[in-house]
């Protein structure tokens, strides 16, 4: 079988295209400019004669009226009214090679067709029209539909029917509720709904179901979310910077934002002016400022090497690239080397764009990118909650510290003394030998292989379990210990940054040690009083791991892995003795798997050498710095202060461990504009050019200001109601997720290279309309509750004849869920979506290996734990250069650059992703158990509950012939062997259920079937 | 005739009407119309595919006579110092430790070497002739050596782009814009694979004994705007060969059987009340999948190779080293695979030339003479093209910023080289200067490179064009590009 099957991939498009026309011109013979004429010349002619002047062939251009009606030398080339006298009209139809246009030798042919249209247009009179998308919206008269059979619900339906009956259509009925449902839940919220939501509704007999059911999904904080993956794809969100090392990055406040401004429904012109300017607000708040990150999602560098200037040159173009794709549907980066080919805007245009957004304080080559994080502004803003705890636990931390501090030295001295006088005791016997011996032995709880391997170092190999606990012996051979240190070394061979097993770092939860004083003793717990790193991850300071807390850890983050270590100090003094010896354990944290130490030392600390001196000193010899040291340290010791100590401590860890989970995000800061010249051919190292002021595509309407025009101008030019393009974007593109296709397809394009728009009057009705307070949701809804909206998707006979790609919208239309819908999708019908909303990034389940060619750092993934396990696709880690692999097999884009739609492919990797990625597989098995738990008993009843879970519908009795078959041989099957039902039930990462029921498991066949099924991933 | 009309007709020489209404992916390119207009060129959707005749790809007939089926390009990722490999340069001995003159830097672009003074650094390997050509390269390449009468040595290449990310992008998509197809994406796009049960664009990483390589994006093989299965698959030295070919344990080839057949079933089941051209891909596709499962394992499995292979390439099997991948490369030729592509990291020798490029050297020499031997023997060798080629190569001046002398990155002068179907063999092209600065005798930028490839694989590289942005975009850029005349026999 060919990997390349069913290839219908070339000319449908054009086929559409072809057949468009052939339908409008149905519906009048005379030929329109904009709809038939200008993507002819656009396609075939302006590349040589049109706006680009450095690449115009024989001064000659079409795209102005003028100019192509002009005398050349001895004809016209477009004499109105006279075909037979143009010379256009002669050149096209010429059959001398050397007279022919377009050239043969070039790619664009006219075709027979093409020819007669232009002829018949110069007929017609030769009327030029100004490209559609650059006239000003103006309001549509709603059509009146006289004798309409067809229910209406909102003026989309007028528009929609006015022009269905101009071509001779009728519209298929309404589509059955269980279809409408699962519709609206998926286009609105991007689950499915429940199966007693289903129910519910299905039975309902409000007349306004439909319409409260709207109301409810788009009430939802799912509707956000859903909403969010689209604006994630244009404005190119990730987690991590996309060049060379790709290192992660935290802008997912970002993400929060965007899903809280849908939600609040914030109008769009106040989310454009936060996102391009929420830092020049004279209002600005936090939330403003983390929405002005938009400015700072493009990729960016820290390649040894490259020119500063050279990447400023790349960013600054690909903001004009993508503010311009996003806001306004231009290639306006098209123009960045040359003028436009198609369009009016020109090289000029293009950093006079450039110019808005060079107030952003960056850098193009981020030097300290890799080594200390600095990726340029951020901002840390803690929420109320985050703020009210901070500032309690200050409170606690200077209660401790005064109480401590009340505690004098003086009121130590008897403890003190008693202490003192055991040491002088214990020093006048023999000396111990072979002090501070290395550690002797090393054993893991699950599997890890731990060696000795030099000077008490110890090195991890094999197996790597998700969650491990060290245990380190080491003989106590010190006379005075005053506790231990844990050196965590740098090993070039370990994945994880050099540093721990996986991922990028380590996290150690909690350290406890045992003393053993000799042969004949109990080991005793030692309790530990103290931790100081020489460094740590923000969130995860050394106290974390003596609070007795496991969600609380020590770790070094995604910086370069080098050796780090902390020292821990005892609550009481020890001597050693020949056969004492220690344990020391240490506890990786539970919430990051397989981020384990993978070479480290344990080394006893002795009580300091001045110290001890000190102590050797009595009377005259003894002076004040002697007291003073001894003080010092028996402070860390006392008894005295142990419960206070320990209170400060806690307090520490908790507040340190809270600054670690504060929203930090990418900012704009502006800064003196910096100077934007023209580059000649996009060459950076040009300096010659033309300098320009920011400023709007000259043709269009300009901003008019004595001062430098700001990026805040440019939301402002950009949400103004003269605006030709912003509102006929958006709606397009919203007009898209409910329709299927665009009401012009080119979602990205505009220009004159876009689609005429099937529907101009409807489409620039719904932009006044949404112009008017700017209402996503009310958009959203007029579109969704509208008749068209509500039809099936099944077509006629007939309907596929006149209109087979559907563009009168006479009926809807079937499409895949996008990539992160498919995740949830399956993690929603088995009941193991966690719903939370926002929060950093997780990393559900991944194939090893997979970020091996990613470097500066090393890194192994390494997937979370629990919830983060679960939750929706849209918050998965973004690795732009290694996106996670499910969510890639399903076209979900790297964002590097702007993604206006999703390409839908359909390939073997997506089949072995449903079938074979773990995280399905555990979908499957938890969809089982919910079969087996909910669905009642016997087969036909259980088969019932899971269509009705997976796909709003009770299965036919054809379908549940065929899963029953499956479902007794898998029964038999495992029956049989009971192993392999065991190991179908075992997931990594989520404990497998305590019995090996061989009927769970062949159930747990038939949930696979059915997360696998067209129908369960198809939005209908 | 009405479009209608026509479309219609076309319509009726396809097994079924649907697959016209069929979803279809993004953008038309020049190459649509003759896609459409052409009977063999849309595949209809419904039923098993006809195997025999091969999904083509979109451009047929072809532009040209097809002088190579497929490629396999030999990715020396980090730079391989030209100066050291192909390009013995006395001059730069002679001038060894001298300033490097300004006429050659002036204006240029420096990567790390910025702010550094420039010091002539003259060859730290030994030359000698090999073949019956006597093309003069390094003497840690008796592999590469003993091929020399089959390869051509193109000494004159150079590039858009100066450091890795970019520079792998521009050599692989033609652009430094990110978000292109690559050529191995844009061969498959045109031409589609004639490989049974794989995917006809694989890429192989190889594991080296590595100091801290480049990275590498899966951008390098991404199939940007067009179709997303053209995107390259990566082949796993390492767990499962494609991402998530194993079944779940505790099921067996069999019980997979069974689940597909039943997915399969009740989507046919859907599809005859629906009448929904896109489940009858999906149907493929899930076959397709079940295949792979098996095709791909065997394909790995390079034990079965006779000792006498193996050591020729000097691979044992499963260490996932370059001459593994090289190896793989020849099973994955044979069976059809339309653009292979190797990559082997480590070639950027900033610091400690003199002692890391022999390592880089031996991981790779040996497979890359055994590799055109092998295929040469087996008379695929005509019909295929081998590219070896870093993304750039080194400074002719010395970087000792970083411990025991290298060099930075270079791109205005480097070299690669060519072996297979149509191209001289035993033959040199082009020339740097006398310091292997510049390209300066006919220089050969990455488009023409590409240009040369697609005509050896027979289309015309300024007619493959795809519309994205209203652009028609084109491996080759819009600068225009020439093909490589002199190189083809």
């Amino acid at each position: 079988m060919n990997y390349f099957s069913s290839n219908s991939e070339r000319g449908l498009l054009l086929a559409a295209g072809l057949l468009l026309s052939a339908l409008a011109n149905s519906a009048a013979d005379s030929v329109s400019f904009n709809r038939d004429i200008r993507p002819i010349l656009s396609d075939k002619c302006y590349a040589c004669h049109g706006p680009d002047k450095n690449a115009r062939k024989g001064k000659f251009r079409l795209d102005l009226e003028a100019e192509a009606k002009a005398r050349r030398d001895e004809h016209f080339p477009i004499v109105s009214g006279q075909p037979a006298a143009s010379g256009l009209v002669k050149r096209i139809f010429a059959t001398d090679p050397d007279e022919v246009m377009p050239p043969p030798k070039s790619n664009s042919q006219l075709t027979p067709r093409e020819k007669e249209l232009l002829k018949q247009w110069i007929a017609e009179g030769a009327k030029y029209e100004a490209h559609w998308a650059y006239l000003p919206v103006t309001r549509p008269t709603v059509p009146s539909v006289p004798g309409a059979k067809s229910k209406i619900e909102n003026p989309i339906d007028h528009f929609l029917l006015a022009r269905q009956q101009a071509a001779g259509l009728t519209p298929v009925a309404e589509a059955d509720r269980r279809t409408l449902i699962r519709r609206l839940a998926f286009d609105l919220t991007g689950l499915p709904p429940t199966a007693a939501e289903v129910g519910a509704f299905v039975k309902s007999k409000d007349a306004k179901a439909y319409e409260k059911l709207v109301d409810r999904l788009l009430d939802s904080p799912r509707y956000g979310e859903r909403m969010t993956v689209n604006w994630l794809d244009l404005v190119r969100y990730a987690d991590s910077v996309g060049y060379h090392g790709d290192q992660i990055i935290s802008v997912w406040p970002f993400r929060d934002y965007v899903i809280n401004a849908f939600n609040a429904n914030v109008p769009f012109d106040r989310f454009t002016r936060e996102q391009l300017a929420g830092d020049l607000l004279t209002n600005a708040t936090p939330a403003t400022r983390i929405a002005s990150g938009y400015n700072r999602l493009g990729m960016m560098s820290t390649e040894g090497g490259i020119q500063d200037k050279e990447y400023l040159a790349k960013y600054a173009g690909d903001r004009v690239r993508n503010t311009s794709t996003v806001w306004l549907g231009a290639t306006l980066g098209c123009a960045e080397c040359h003028d436009h080919k198609f369009d009016p805007y020109s090289t000029k245009d293009f950093y006079r764009f450039a110019a808005f957004f060079a107030d952003l304080k960056e850098k193009g080559w981020y030097k300290d990118g890799f080594d200390k994080g600095d990726w340029g502004p951020q901002l840390k803003a803690p929420t109320p909650e985050q703020q009210a705890r901070l500032d309690a636990f200050d409170k606690q931390i200077a209660r401790h510290t005064a109480a401590l501090a009340a505690i004098t030295d003086e009121k130590l001295a008897a403890g003190r003394a008693a202490w003192e006088a055991k040491i002088r005791a214990f020093d006048k016997g023999q000396k111990l030998t072979g002090s501070n011996a290395p550690a002797v032995k090393a054993e893991s709880t699950a599997g890890t292989k731990l060696e000795v391997v030099k000077d008490g170092e110890i090195l991890a190999s094999g197996p790597l379990p998700a969650h491990d606990d060290y245990t380190v012996t080491l003989p106590a051979r010190l006379e005075h210990i005053a506790g231990f240190k844990l050196d965590v070394i740098r090993d070039d061979n370990l994945p994880g940054n050099n540093v721990s097993r996986a991922g990028t770092s380590f996290y150690i939860s909690e350290v406890e040690v045992t003393f053993t004083p000799d042969k004949k003793s109990r080991l005793q717990p030692v309790k530990i009083s103290g931790a100081t790193a020489d460094f740590a991850e923000e969130g995860h300071p050394a106290l974390a791991t003596i609070d007795g807390n496991p969600r609380t850890s020590w770790g070094i983050g995604f910086l370069p892995g080098r050796s780090h270590n902390t020292t821990y100090t005892f609550a009481r003094t020890l001597t050693g003795s020949p056969d004492a010896f220690f344990t020391v354990r240490i506890r990786h944290s539970p919430d990051h798997p397989r981020q384990h130490l993978g070479r480290f030392r344990v080394s006893l600390t002795a009580v300091p050498a001045d110290v001890l001196t000190a102590v050797q000193l009595t009377g005259e010899a003894r002076k004040e710095a002697h007291e003073k040291t001894i003080a010092k340290f028996y402070r860390t010791i006392a008894p005295e202060l142990e419960a206070l100590r320990s209170q400060l401590n806690l307090a520490r860890a908790e507040r340190e461990t809270l600054t670690g989970k504060i929203p930090v995000s990418f900012v704009s800061e502006s800064t003196a504009p910096r100077v934007m010249r023209v580059l000649a051919r996009g060459d950076w190292m040009d300096d010659s050019g033309e300098i320009v002021e920011s400023g709007a595509p000259h043709f269009l309407k300009q901003i008019v200001k004595p001062a430098r025009a700001t990026r805040l101008d440019l939301a402002d030019w950009m949400t103004a109601p003269d605006n030709p393009l912003t509102a006929r974007v958006f709606v397009n593109r919203l007009w898209k997720m409910y329709f299927g296709t665009g009401l012009s397809r080119n979602l990205d394009d505009l220009g004159a290279q876009g689609e005429w728009p099937q529907q101009l009057d409807l489409l620039d009705w719904l932009s006044d309309e949404f112009m008017t307070g700017w209402d996503v949701k009310h958009l959203a809804r007029l579109m969704v509750t509208s008749a068209a909206y509500r039809r099936s998707a099944d077509s006629t006979p007939l309907l596929e004849e006149r209109d087979p790609f559907n563009r009168l919208l006479t009926r809807q239309s079937r499409h895949r869920l996008d990539a992160e819908f498919i995740r949830d999708n399956a993690l929603a019908i088995s009941g193991l979506l966690v719903e939370q909303q926002g929060g950093p990034s997780v990393k559900p389940v991944q194939p090893a290996g997979y970020w091996a060619y990613l470097n500066f750092p090393r890194r192994e993934y390494a997937s979370d734990a629990g919830d983060s396990l679960h939750r929706r696709g849209l918050y998965t880690h973004w690795q732009r250069t290694f996106l996670h692999p499910s969510l890639l097999a399903f076209d979900a884009p790297t964002r590097e650059e702007c993604t206006v739609s999703r390409p839908v492919s359909d390939t073997p990797l997506q089949a072995l992703v449903l079938l074979n990625d773990p995280s399905y597989i555990e979908a499957a098995r938890a969809f089982a158990e919910k079969i087996l738990r909910q669905g009642g008993r016997g087969f036909d009843k259980r088969l019932a509950f899971a269509f009705e879970t997976a796909l709003a519908r009770p299965p036919k009795a054809e379908e549940a012939q065929v899963l029953h078959d499956l479902f007794e041989k898998q029964w038999r099957r495992y029956q049989a062997d009971k192993t392999a039902a065991r190991q179908l039930l075992t997931i990594e990462d989520a404990p497998a259920p305590k019995n090996a029921d061989p009927e769970l498991a062949a159930w747990m066949q038939v949930s696979r079937a059915i997360l696998n099924l067209h129908e369960t991933i198809t939005r209908e | 005739m009405s479009i209608a009309n026509e479309i219609r007709r076309l319509g009726s020489q396809q097994q079924t009407r649907r697959v016209f209404l069929g979803r279809a992916a993004s953008g038309i390119g020049g190459a649509a119309l003759a896609s459409l207009l052409s009977p063999g060129g849309l595949y209809a959707a419904a039923g098993k595919p006809d195997v025999k005749a091969g999904p083509k790809g979109v451009i047929h007939p072809l532009h040209y006579q097809q002088r190579v089926k497929r490629v396999i390009w030999l990715t020396m990722a980090g730079g391989p110092s030209h100066l050291e490999l192909f390009d013995y340069k006395p001059k730069l001995a002679e001038m060894d430790g001298q300033p490097m003159p300004d006429s050659l830097t002036t204006g240029q672009q420096v990567a790390q070497l910025q702010g550094q003074k420039l010091v002539c650094f003259g060859p730290q390997t030994k030359f000698k002739r090999y073949g019956k050509c006597g093309a003069e390269m390094t003497e840690l390449f008796p592999g590469v050596g003993s091929v020399a009468d089959e390869i051509c040595i193109i000494r004159s290449m150079f590039s858009e782009a100066i450091n890795h990310d970019p520079a792998h992008t521009f050599m692989n998509t033609g652009t430094q814009l990110v978000g292109r197809p690559s050529m191995g994406s844009w061969a498959t796009y045109g031409l589609g694979s004639e490989a049974e049960n794989l995917p006809g664009f694989v890429v192989l990483v190889s594991i080296g004994v590595g100091r801290s390589p480049q990275p590498i994006a899966a951008r390098q093989w991404s199939a940007g705007f067009l179709p997303s299965r053209h995107q390259g698959v990566h082949l796993r030295g390492a767990g499962d060969p494609v991402l998530y070919l194993q079944n779940p344990a505790g099921v067996s080839r069999e019980q997979q059987g069974d689940v597909i057949r039943a997915v399969n079933t009740l989507n046919a089941q859907h599809d005859a009340v629906v009448d929904d051209p896109e489940i009858s891909a999906r149907i493929a596709q899930y076959e397709m999948a079940y295949q792979m499962q098996m095709s791909v394992p065997a394909l790995v499995d390079t034990s079965a190779e006779p000792e006498s292979i193996r050591e020729m390439y000097g691979c044992t099997p499963g260490d996932g080293s370059f001459a593994s991948n090289c190896l793989l490369a020849r099973r994955l030729a044979e069976r059809g695979v339309r653009f292979i592509q190797l990559y082997h990291r480590d070639w950027d020798h900033h610091s400690q030339l003199r002692e890391e490029l022999p390592v880089k050297a031996r991981e790779t020499d040996r497979a890359c003479g055994a590799l055109i031997r092998d295929l040469k023997q087996r008379g695929l060798l005509d019909e295929t093209l081998v590219v070896w080629a870093g993304e750039f190569g080194r400074t002719p001046m010395s970087q000792r910023d970083k411990g025991s002398p290298g060099r930075d990155h270079h791109n205005k002068g480097f070299t690669i080289w060519m072996a297979g179907g149509g191209v001289k063999r035993g033959f040199s092209y082009g020339a740097t200067d006398e310091l292997g600065y510049h390209a300066a005798v006919n220089p050969v930028s990455v488009h023409d490179l590409h240009a040369t490839v697609l005509q050896q694989l027979g289309v015309d590289h300024a007619r493959f064009s795809e519309k994205f942005q209203g652009l028609d975009w084109r491996l080759t850029g819009v600068e225009g590009a020439r093909v490589l005349k002199g190189i083809l026999s």
